[in-house]
C-alpha cells in the first residue's frame, strides 16, 4: 500500500469504538431530514415576497435588437421588470473567462438565455407581465455541434475566441513517439459520450431580500459555492461586498450544478434591488436543465502503446467538448481531461490535445468527476480492448501499470498515498474474477476498471493568498463547543465529517458540540463544496482548530489540577493527572477556568496546501493538482437481453482508497451514489437538443435510473493512511464515478461479444450493437468494432 | 376560486379555505405551511411529493387538494410521534437512507405506504414499491437497507 | 413548477350528473385520478375552464367477476386493477399491464378509465409553453405542422396507455354514457389512428365501465420495452391473448402500444390459427406485427429500433404463453 500503518492517536475514552474519526456515525443533520423540518430554500417563509419569473430566449443564437417592457411595467401587480440594462458586468466563475451576464446584452446565445425578468405581486401576473415582453431580433446561425462550431465559417459566438474554440490544450510529457515505437501493440479509437445532467434532486431556488434603507443585500440560494455567489453578486451589483449577506439553506445535492454562481441567483437579487423588496425566484426543472453545468458532450480519440506483457509504454488522446454557450468550468474541464490521464497508472509518455468549443447549447460545467469521467471511459475501455488481444487479464494488466508512493507524476502531480493494488485485490476476490469471469453462460459478463480523482484543487480558482480553509470553533459559559464553518453541507455530509473530526480531538460528547453552516454574516469563508475539496482541507482546518482549543482547555486543567501541562490527561468530558488517575476535573469545570479573565474562547484552524503540491509549471499545470488521489476498482457484472438489447447491471463491487474513512458509514453512500450516478450515464441519461432546443428537460424523459433496475453495491474502504489528509483521510465521492462505464462495456462484451464505444447504452444503441446490419438508429448510435 | 376543504391533515381535522384549482402539493405548502412535502419536477416524475391519502401513497403534485376532500393525509411531519422518530425515520436516519435529504420525505412516505398494506415486505418488494421515487445521491441501496431495518425494528418491538 | 391555471372543480355524483354538467359548460373536462390531466393542464397542454372530478361516481368504482365476464368500473384505480386476485389468475395480461404503468404511486390515483384515455404523446407535444412557442407550435395543439411529419396532413403523435393493449387482445367492451343515454363498443372501436383525435368518444362521453369476456383455455400476458424499471412510457408494449389446442394455435390476438396513434389490433392472425406454432409461423406472426404498426419519431428512441423491437417482443410473449399452455 506503499503508506504508514495506520496508527491513530485517540483520546482515551472509556467507551469501545471509534468515537470521532472512523465512526459509523448517522448525519448530524439527519433528524430534520427525516422530519421534514429540513427548510431548503423554497421552504423558507415568503409569504411577503414578490414573485421573479424569468423570460428565456426561445432563439438558440440572435441578435438582441430591442427588448420592449413597457406592457410588462404597465401591468398593475408588477413591480419590477428588467433587461441587460440591469447588469453591465460579466460573471464567470474563472477570473479569466467571465462572458457570461446575468440576463442577456445584446445577443442571445441558446435556447434558455435569460432575456429579461419580472417580479409581481403573484405567479399569474409575473406570467402575464413575461407575456407582455416583446422582442426584436435578428436571428443568427447556430451550432449545435462541436464541429459545427469549428468549421472555418463559422461565425463567432464570442468575439474574442477565434475558431469558437474556448480553450485549446496541447502538451506532451515523456516521449510519446518512443514509447509507441518502443511498445508490442499500439492501438487507437474513439469513444464518444452524450451530455450528461446533474438532475440533483432539488430544483434551483433563491430569495433575496433589499434593504432599501442601508442598501443592503441578503440571499438564500441552492448553491455548493456561497463565496463565489457573494463575489458573483457583489461584481455584478457593483456593490461593496460588505453589504451583503449569502445564507446557504439545506441544499437537496448539487453534484457540480452548483459549483458557480448561476443567473437565476444574479437575477433574484437584481430584481429585489429593483422592487426593492423580498424576491422569490423559483425555478422549474427545464429550468435546471437549462441552466446545465453538466458533463460536456465528448468525443475522445485515444492511443495507446503496450508491451507484450501489459506495460503501457505510451497514450496518447485528443479529446472534443461541446462546451456550450459560455465559459463556466470549461477550461478546467478541458484541462481536467488531460491532466487526469496521469496519476492512476504508471505512464512513462502521455501526450494530449484538448479542444473546448463553444456552442449554442446550455453551458456544461463541473459534474462529478469533472473533466476526467468520459476520458477515463476511453482510456479503461482501449486498455481492456488490448488487453484482450494480447491474451491478458484485464486486472492483470493494471496490476503490470500500478504507480508507487509516494511519487510524482510526469505533469507533476505528486501521490502521496495509493491503495490501488488492495482495491484491485479486492474486486478481483469479491466479484469472484478469476472463478466467475467467461463462465457465466450466454448473456452475462463481468467487467472491470480503475479510477481516482483529487481531493481538492490544491490551487483554487480564486487565487488570493488566503488559506485553503478556516475554521472557527467557539466555546462559551454553557459548554458548548459550536463550530463555525463556510463549507457547503450539500447532502454529501460534510457538517457531519467536521464534527466528527472535531469529536475526535476534543473527546467530548457530541452533544457540546453543535455546527453552523454557510452565513456569510456568521461563518468563515470557504471556497465551497467541489474538487472533493471538503473533507481533506476543511477537515485538516478543523483538527487544526479542535487541537488549538484543546491545547487551551488543557492549560486551564493543568490551572485546576494544579500540575503542569504534560502531566495532564485529557479524557474529553473531563482531564485528569496522569499519574494519579483519581484527580480529575469535570469539562465544564475546565470551561469555567479556561473563561477566566478572557470570557468567550473563539479559536480558528486553517489549512493550506503548499506551494509544491500546486501542480505543474507549465500552463494550466495546477489544474489536476491535489495534495490526495482517491482511488478506486469496480467490477460490475450485467446480463443482457441479445434480443431486444435491454441491459440488466446485476451487480456492482466497488473498493475505495479514501485514504482514512472518518465515517465509513458516509464513505459507502458516497461510494454508491458514485458507482450509481456512472450508471446512469452508462445506461439511460442524456441530455438530447434540436435546433438548440432541450427535448428531455424533465425527469421522466432525462432518464434517472430508478430503483427497479438499480444494483446492489458492495463497498470496501481501503485505507492508505495519506500522510496529508486529516487522520489520512482523502476523497471519496468522486473517484468511483468514472470507472462505472468502462467496466460495464467490458462486462458487455463478455456478454455479447460487441464492445460499445458509445455512451449511453441505451437498448436502441445496444441493439444495433449487436445487429450491425441494421441502419443506423440514430446519431450517436453504437458501434461494434469487433 | 376559494371553496371550504373539509380534511383531516396529519391526525387534526381542518376546515380551510382552498381555491378550487389548488394542488395537494399547494395547499400543504403554502397553505399549512408543512413544507417536508417537497416538489422536484414539474409534475408526476420524481416521487418528492408523496404524502398518505387514507393511508396509500399518493402524489400530491397530481391531486387537488378538493378532490381529497373529507380524507385524511399524513405527510413526514405527522410521522414522529410525541417528538420520537418513527421506526422508518429512525432507520432513515441511522442507516443514512438520507443524504440530501430532499427526496426522503417522499421515499419515507411512500415506504410507509407499502408497510402499512404489507409489513414484512423483501427487498425485491421495497424495491418495486419505491420505484417511482427518485433519489440522486444514494444509489437506492442504503434506502432499502433502512427499509429493511424499519421492518427488522418492527419485528423486534412486535 | 408551472403555474396551474384557474377553473372552477365540480364533483358529481353520478355518471348522468357529471355528463350533464359537461353538456351545462362548453370549456370542461373530467377528472380522474389526475396523472396525466393536471400535469398537462399545468403545462398548458389542456386548457379548460371547469374541472369535473370523477371521483365521487360510486358507480366507477369496483370490479366484479362474473361467470362469463369481467366489470370493471372506469374509476378502478391501476393498483386495485393488479391487485386483484381474481383478474390476476383470469386475465393476467391485464394485470400485467396495469402493473407496467408508471410508477407505484401514479398506479394508486391512476384509473382504469385515465389509462384507456390517456392524451397521446410525442416529443414535440409533451413539452412547456415556452417551449411549444419556440418552436413554433405543432399540429396538435395550437399549430398547423405536425413536426414528426411535416407533411402530413394528420397527427402522429403515440398512444402510450399500457392497459389498452391488453384489453384489446382480451377482446373487451367498453360502457360510454352521453347525454342521448349509454352505449356499449368493442374496445377496438374505440379508438381512432389519428394522434388529435384518437378517442371515439362524443364530446361530452363519458367512458364508464369495461367489460372483459372470461375466455376458458386461453392465456394471455403483456411485455413492455422501457429504458428504466419503472415510472418510463412503453417504447413499445405487446400485449397477446392465445389458446393453444394440443399442437395448434386456436386463438391468437395481438396487440400493441407505443408504436401508433392509437392502440394497435394486429390483423391477420387469423391465418396462423389452427396452424402449428413452428417457426414459420413466428416469421410470419413477426410480419404481420411489423405490418401493423406505425412508429415514428415521438421519442427520442429510435424508430427502427422500436419497429425491429416489437415483433421481437411479440414473438417472445407468443412463445412463452404457447409453451406455458402445453
Amino acid at each position: 500500500m506503499n503508506a504508514p500503518e495506520r496508527s491513530l492517536k485517540r483520546v482515551a475514552r472509556a467507551a469501545s469504538g471509534p468515537h470521532g474519526a472512523g465512526a459509523r456515525r448517522p448525519f448530524v443533520d439527519g433528524v430534520e431530514k427525516v422530519t421534514g423540518t429540513a427548510r431548503y430554500t423554497a421552504d423558507l417563509p415568503a409569504d411577503q415576497a414578490l414573485v421573479g419569473k424569468i423570460l428565456r430566449s426561445p432563439y438558440a443564437h440572435a441578435e438582441l435588437l430591442e427588448v420592449d417592457i413597457s406592457e410588462a411595467l404597465a401591468l398593475p401587480g408588477v413591480h419590477a421588470v428588467i433587461t441587460g440594462d440591469a447588469c453591465d458586468m460579466p460573471y464567470g466563475v474563472i477570473p479569466i473567462a467571465q462572458n457570461e451576464y446575468p440576463l442577456a446584452r445584446g445577443r442571445v446565445r441558446y435556447c434558455g438565455d435569460p432575456i429579461a425578468a419580472v417580479a409581481a405581486v403573484d405567479e399569474a401576473t409575473a406570467d402575464a407581465a413575461l407575456a407582455r415582453i416583446r422582442l426584436r431580433v435578428k436571428e443568427l446561425p447556430a451550432y449545435f455541434k462541436a464541429a459545427d462550431s469549428r468549421q472555418p465559417d463559422a461565425i463567432l459566438l464570442h468575439e474574442n475566441k477565434p475558431g469558437n474554440i474556448e480553450r485549446q490544450v496541447h502538451n506532451e510529457f515523456g516521449d510519446v513517439e518512443a514509447g509507441f515505437a518502443e511498445a508490442d501493440l499500439v492501438r487507437e479509437h474513439t469513444f464518444e459520450c452524450a451530455e450528461v445532467h446533474h438532475a440533483m434532486m432539488e430544483p434551483n431556488a433563491a430569495l433575496a431580500t433589499w434593504d432599501a434603507e442601508r442598501g443592503h443585500l441578503t440571499l438564500h440560494s441552492v448553491t455548493q459555492v456561497p463565496y463565489y455567489v457573494h463575489l458573483t453578486l457583489a461584481r455584478c451589483l457593483r456593490m461593496d461586498p460588505a453589504h451583503i449577506r449569502v445564507i446557504k439553506p439545506f441544499v437537496g445535492g448539487g453534484f457540480g450544478h452548483r459549483t458557480e454562481a448561476l443567473n437565476f441567483e444574479v437575477i433574484c437579487a437584481l430584481l429585489a434591488r429593483a422592487a426593492c423588496a423580498t424576491v422569490r425566484l423559483l425555478q422549474t426543472r427545464e429550468e435546471c436543465f437549462l441552466a446545465h453545468r453538466g458533463r460536456p458532450e465528448q468525443q475522445t480519440r485515444i492511443r495507446i502503446g503496450l508491451k507484450r506483457d501489459g506495460r503501457i509504454t505510451a497514450c496518447q488522446a485528443e479529446v472534443v467538448q461541446r462546451g456550450g454557450a459560455y465559459g463556466g468550468y470549461g477550461l478546467v474541464t478541458i484541462l481536467y481531461a488531460g491532466a487526469l490521464l496521469n496519476g492512476l497508472y504508471d505512464i512513462p509518455a502521455v501526450k494530449y490535445d484538448g479542444y473546448r468549443v463553444y456552442t449554442n447549447t446550455p453551458a456544461c460545467g463541473a459534474m462529478r468527476g469533472h473533466g476526467t469521467v468520459n476520458a477515463r471511459y476511453a482510456f479503461e475501455s482501449l486498455l481492456d480492448m488490448m488487453a484482450g488481444e494480447l491474451g491478458l487479464d484485464p486486472i492483470e494488466v493494471r496490476r503490470r501499470n500500478l504507480l508507487k508512493a509516494p511519487t510524482e507524476t510526469i505533469n507533476g502531480l505528486k501521490i502521496m498515498s495509493y491503495g490501488l493494488p488492495e482495491c484491485l485485490d479486492w474486486v478481483e476476490q469479491a466479484s469472484g474474477w478469476r472463478e466467475r469471469r467467461g463462465q457465466l453462460g450466454k448473456g452475462r459478463g463481468l467487467g472491470v476498471a480503475c479510477s481516482h480523482f483529487v481531493s481538492g484543487s490544491a490551487k483554487p480558482v480564486h487565487w488570493s493568498g488566503e488559506p485553503h480553509a478556516v475554521i472557527l470553533l467557539k466555546l462559551d459559559f454553557d459548554g458548548g463547543v459550536t463550530i463555525l464553518t463556510g463549507a457547503s453541507d450539500i447532502g454529501q455530509g460534510s457538517s457531519t465529517i467536521i464534527t466528527q473530526v472535531v469529536a475526535e480531538i476534543l473527546g467530548v460528547d457530541y452533544s457540546r458540540l453543535r455546527i453552523i453552516a454557510n452565513d456569510s454574516a456568521i461563518t468563515p469563508k470557504d471556497n465551497g463544496s467541489y474538487s472533493s475539496r471538503v473533507t481533506f482541507m476543511v477537515g485538516n482546518a478543523a483538527a487544526r482548530a479542535a487541537e488549538n482549543l484543546r491545547a487551551l482547555l488543557i492549560t486551564a486543567a493543568a490551572k485546576r489540577l494544579q500540575v503542569r501541562e504534560d502531566e495532564v490527561e485529557w479524557l474529553g468530558e473531563s482531564a485528569v493527572v496522569a499519574s494519579d488517575p483519581a484527580r480529575e476535573v469535570a469539562f465544564t469545570d475546565v470551561v469555567e477556568e479556561a473563561l477566566v479573565a478572557t470570557g468567550t474562547l473563539t479559536v480558528k484552524g486553517t489549512f493550506t496546501c503548499p506551494e509544491e503540491f500546486q501542480g505543474g509549471k507549465h500552463r494550466g499545470g495546477a489544474v489536476g493538482s491535489t495534495m490526495g488521489f482517491s482511488y478506486a476498482a469496480q467490477a460490475v457484472e450485467v446480463s443482457v437481453d441479445p434480443d431486444l438489447g435491454t441491459i440488466k447491471v446485476e451487480k456492482v463491487w466497488a473498493a475505495i482508497d479514501c485514504g482514512f474513512a472518518i465515517n465509513p458509514m458516509s464513505v459507502e453512500g458516497q461510494v454508491q451514489g458514485a458507482v450509481w450516478m456512472g450508471m446512469g450515464q452508462a445506461i439511460s441519461e442524456e441530455t438530447v437538443y434540436e435546433d438548440g432546443r432541450h427535448q428531455v428537460a424533465n425527469l421522466l424523459d432525462y432518464r434517472v435510473p430508478t430503483m427497479a433496475e438499480s444494483p446492489e453495491i458492495d463497498v470496501h474502504i481501503v485505507e492508505s493512511i495519506d500522510p496529508n489528509g486529516p487522520f489520512g483521510a482523502k476523497e471519496a465521492s468522486e473517484g468511483p464515478l468514472s470507472g462505472f462505464m468502462s467496466a460495464l462495456a467490458a462486462a458487455v462484451e463478455e456478454a455479447t461479444g460487441a464492445r460499445l464505444t458509445r455512451l449511453p447504452m441505451t437498448p436502441d444503441r445496444v441493439f444495433e450493437a449487436l445487429h450491425p446490419k441494421s441502419r443506423p438508429a440514430r446519431e450517436g448510435a453504437a458501434g461494434g468494432n469487433r | 376560486m376559494k371553496s371550504v376543504l373539509r380534511i383531516t391533515v396529519n391526525g387534526r381535522a381542518r376546515e380551510d379555505a382552498v381555491a378550487a384549482n389548488a394542488l395537494l402539493l399547494d395547499y400543504l405548502r403554502d397553505g399549512l405551511g408543512l413544507t417536508g412535502t417537497k416538489q422536484g419536477c414539474d409534475g408526476g416524475e420524481c416521487g418528492a411529493c408523496t404524502v398518505l391519502v387514507d393511508g396509500r401513497p399518493r402524489l400530491a403534485c397530481c391531486t387537488l387538494a378538493h378532490s381529497v376532500a373529507d380524507g385524511t393525509v399524513e405527510t413526514i411531519e405527522g410521522l414522529a410521534h410525541n417528538g420520537r422518530l418513527s421506526r422508518l425515520q429512525r432507520a432513515f436516519h441511522e442507516h443514512l437512507g438520507t443524504q440530501c435529504g430532499y427526496c426522503t420525505p417522499g421515499m419515507i412516505m411512500a415506504a410507509e405506504g407499502l408497510l402499512r398494506t404489507e409489513p414484512r415486505p423483501d427487498r425485491d418488494t421495497i424495491r418495486t414499491a419505491l420505484a417511482g421515487n427518485l433519489c440522486r445521491c444514494t444509489g437506492y441501496v442504503k434506502i432499502l437497507d433502512s427499509v429493511e431495518a424499519a421492518v427488522q425494528a418492527g419485528e423486534e418491538a412486535a | 413548477m408551472p403555474v396551474m391555471p384557474d377553473f372552477e372543480l365540480l364533483r358529481p355524483d353520478s355518471a348522468e350528473a357529471a355528463v350533464a354538467l359537461h353538456a351545462s359548460r362548453p370549456a370542461s373536462r373530467y377528472l380522474a385520478g389526475g396523472t396525466d390531466l393536471l400535469p398537462n393542464l399545468r403545462r398548458g397542454l389542456a386548457d379548460t375552464a371547469t374541472v369535473i372530478d370523477l371521483g365521487g361516481i360510486a358507480e366507477l368504482a369496483g370490479i366484479r367477476v362474473d361467470a362469463d365476464r369481467v366489470h370493471i368500473g372506469a374509476g378502478t384505480t391501476l393498483a386495485a386493477l393488479a391487485a386483484h386476485p381474481g383478474i390476476a389468475a383470469e386475465l393476467p395480461a391485464l394485470a400485467q399491464a396495469a402493473l407496467a404503468v408508471a410508477g407505484p404511486t401514479h398506479r394508486e390515483s391512476a384509473t382504469l378509465g385515465g389509462n384507456l384515455c390517456l392524451d397521446t404523446r410525442c416529443r414535440y407535444y409533451n413539452q412547456s409553453t415556452p417551449w411549444r412557442e419556440a418552436n413554433h407550435y405543432c399540429m396538435k395543439l395550437e399549430g398547423d405542422v405536425c413536426r414528426v411529419a411535416p407533411k402530413s396532413k394528420r397527427c402522429y403523435a403515440a398512444f402510450s396507455g399500457d392497459v389498452a393493449p391488453a384489453l384489446l387482445a382480451l377482446d373487451a367492451e367498453v360502457d360510454i354514457v352521453g347525454t342521448n343515454g349509454r352505449r356499449t363498443l368493442a374496445l377496438a372501436e374505440f379508438y381512432h389512428d389519428d394522434g388529435m383525435r384518437w378517442l371515439a368518444l362524443d364530446r361530452g362521453e363519458l367512458l364508464a365501465a369495461v367489460r372483459v369476456p372470461l375466455a376458458p383455455g386461453w392465456s394471455s400476458g403483456y411485455e413492455k420495452l422501457r429504458i428504466r424499471g419503472a415510472i418510463d412510457f412503453p417504447l413499445s408494449g405487446v400485449a397477446v391473448a392465445l389458446a393453444r389446442d394440443g399442437e395448434r394455435l386456436a386463438g391468437l390476438r395481438i396487440a400493441c402500444t407505443g408504436v401508433s396513434s392509437r392502440p394497435e389490433r394486429i390483423e391477420g392472425l387469423d391465418a396462423l390459427v389452427g396452424q402449428p406454432l413452428d417457426d414459420a409461423a413466428l416469421a410470419q406472426l413477426e410480419k404481420l406485427v411489423l405490418r401493423g404498426i406505425q412508429a415514428m419519431e415521438t421519442t427520442t428512441a429510435s424508430v427502427p429500433y422500436r419497429r425491429k423491437a416489437t415483433p421481437i417482443l411479440a414473438r417472445r410473449l407468443v412463445t412463452r404463453l404457447w409453451t406455458e399452455a402445453a
